[in-house]
């Protein structure tokens, strides 16, 4: 779907789009706005650290959540100030890119099995892909296929909203596109929420222990 | 309609096919989205103290529902800015 020529200029021989341009841009925004807060007002940082803590908080059912704070907690941050800062003259969404979405749902999707990994060993992660052996091929499809609806997701809400906002603006380009405006940051917010809480599902099954059912079948066996 | 050549009447065809295509394929998902909401709602008026938890998981079903409206709107846009059958049997 390239309407519109996004390369930029090439490093070593490497096509750099502008998206990526415009993703370093918010890198230095959030680095910037961090840092001042830090100084400024740290009570900021604190409650924005309880909000990520409550959205993870609800799905993810451990003891401890400070493993998965760093991934997640970057994951919305990036996605909430990636959607929402289209609404900046001049700066587009790098999350409107089938890459950068993908990339995240990458991230996503090796994260998912390295905290698998690490809570229950390589052959007890592997293991719990066939709880049944039948049910094998459809867990490895799941696994792809949630990858590819992860991306998809994010990059045709994002996308949608900025080409609505563009073409009401084409037509009528005073106060119109505002509520327009207003719908696409609202999905923005909503797209970041569901994304982290998404991720921690995932990431939520992928550690969960399911040793009662098997305790139950041993103890059924003992009694026979 | 026997003048056309035939790029003129692929476009034709695909203005129409994209038309019909996202009319029927947002109709079905809203519909169900909006069967998840007054469920949501329902439960929600007749257990205030649960709203929480019902809203979570009623956003979270709203949006899967919402994958494939997108889906759709993915096809669309692929069928109208880089339909594979033009650029290889038209030349663009």
């Amino acid at each position: 779907m390239d309407v519109i020529n996004h390369k930029v200029f090439n490093i070593l021989g490497m096509p750099i789009r502008d998206t990526v341009i415009h993703t370093w841009i918010m890198i230095l925004l959030i680095l910037t706005v961090t840092l001042l807060l830090r100084k400024k007002m740290p009570h900021m940082l604190e409650t924005t650290l309880e909000a990520i803590y409550g959205i993870i908080g609800g799905v993810l059912n451990t003891d401890n959540l400070i493993p998965y704070i760093p991934v997640l907690g970057t994951l919305f941050l990036f996605v909430l100030i990636a959607n929402t800062m289209s609404i900046i003259p001049g700066l587009i969404s790098p999350t409107a890119d089938v890459n950068t979405t993908f990339a995240l749902a990458m991230i996503i999707f090796f994260s998912v099995h390295f905290y698998g990994i690490r809570q229950k060993g390589l052959w007890g992660y592997l293991k719990s892909f066939s709880d049944p052996v039948w049910l094998f091929p459809l867990e490895l499809l799941g696994h792809f296929s949630r990858t590819l609806s992860l991306t998809l997701r994010l990059f045709g809400n994002i996308m949608s909203g900025d080409l609505i906002v563009a073409i009401v603006f084409s037509l009528i380009p005073i106060i119109v596109p505002i509520p327009m405006m207003a719908i696409s940051l609202v999905s923005g917010v909503l797209q970041a929420f569901i994304m982290t809480t998404l991720a921690s599902l995932y990431i939520s099954s992928a550690i969960e222990m399911s040793e009662v059912p098997q305790k139950k079948k041993k103890s059924k066996s003992s009694y026979a | 309609m026997a003048n056309l050549d035939p790029g003129q009447l692929a476009t034709i065809i695909t203005i129409i096919v994209s038309g019909f295509v996202i009319s029927i394929g947002t109709i079905t998902p809203t519909i169900m989205e909006g069967k998840a909401a007054i469920k949501a709602l329902e439960g929600m008026a007749r257990q205030p103290e649960s709203a929480g938890p019902l809203r979570m998981g009623m956003i979270i079903a709203m949006a899967l529902c919402e994958t494939t409206n997108i889906y759709v709107l993915l096809v669309v846009l692929i069928l109208i800015f880089a339909n594979p059958l033009m650029t290889t049997f038209f030349g663009g």
